[in-house]
């Protein structure tokens, strides 16, 4: 687990990267979570998006698409992308050297899959440098990974879970 | 090769001078078959050059000329081209001597086969 201060340097961190990408993409929205689904960092129009949420069913969706590939022999995988009639989103994990990190980026028509593709790639790249996320913070403890999934489990489904 | 993809890619590279033939997903700007020479980022060439057609072929339209069918960027070291295909893009990557009429042509051709 992060103290509070290593988060904040990391939201710090994460900060100027993740503008850069909505920049570049014009994706409308775009958070980074963590394993845990702990909120580290959104850019663009998250308003109309419970971006809490967001983050745990990422976190949610980076467990399952991980215990699948593992499963089918795909090892790790590097992208999931759901297309939906107006909208679409693409989360990517980045192997960071502690926690993984997800990357989920909601677009519309003014931008394509390729280019969200693209950068999100540089994106990952960028973030592999920073030696702060190289370090603590990493939930591949399993029984630690599961505690913290069954909390953010329990904040989207409001405590009932 | 029998498919017409395979094809189409093929009598693109064998344009002299031509680096990378991309058929990408011009809605999604994502390649659907590629062929490229080592150091040449074909990804980033399809998803970018899907991204400035998109782009000019609305400029076009708003200037009134039309529908959008070829589009050639010079650059110091080298060519873009990307031609409309039906639902498809065709994207090619030339050196800067590379036989220009001769892709354009080519790329022409090969856009009225995949429609």
């Amino acid at each position: 687990m992060r103290t509070r201060a290593e988060l904040a340097v990391l939201v710090d961190l994460l900060r100027g990267p993740l503008r850069e990408y909505v920049r570049e993409t014009r994706v409308r929205m775009a958070v980074l979570v963590d394993a845990s689904g702990q909120l580290l960092a959104q850019q663009g129009f998250s308003r109309g998006y419970e971006v809490t949420n967001v983050a745990s069913l990422a976190a949610a969706a980076h467990a399952a698409a991980s215990a699948l590939a593992d499963m089918t022999g795909a090892r790790r995988w590097t992208h999931l992308h759901n297309e939906g009639s107006n909208q679409h989103m693409l989360l990517a994990p980045y192997a960071t050297g502690g926690s993984d990190l997800i990357l989920v980026a909601i677009f519309d028509r003014s931008t394509s899959l390729g280019i969200v593709r693209l950068f999100s790639d540089r994106l990952g790249e960028r973030l592999r440098q920073i030696p702060e996320l190289r370090g603590g913070g990493s939930v591949r403890d399993a029984s630690r990974f599961e505690h913290e999934l069954e909390g953010g489990v329990r904040r989207v489904m409001g405590d009932q879970a | 090769m029998a498919d017409p993809y395979e094809r189409a890619l093929e009598s693109l590279l064998r344009v002299d001078g031509v680096r990378a033939a991309i058929l990408v997903d011009a809605d999604m700007g994502v390649p659907v078959v590629m062929e490229a020479d080592a150091g040449v980022d074909a990804d980033a060439a399809a998803a970018l050059g899907a991204e400035l057609f998109r782009r000019s072929a609305r400029c076009a339209d708003l200037a009134g000329a039309g529908s959008l069918r070829t589009l050639q960027l010079a650059a110091e070291d080298g060519h873009l081209l990307v031609a409309a295909a039906g639902g498809l893009l065709i994207v090619a990557v030339a050196a800067p001597d590379a036989q220009l009429a001769v892709l354009r042509v080519e790329a022409g051709r090969v856009a009225g086969s995949l429609a």
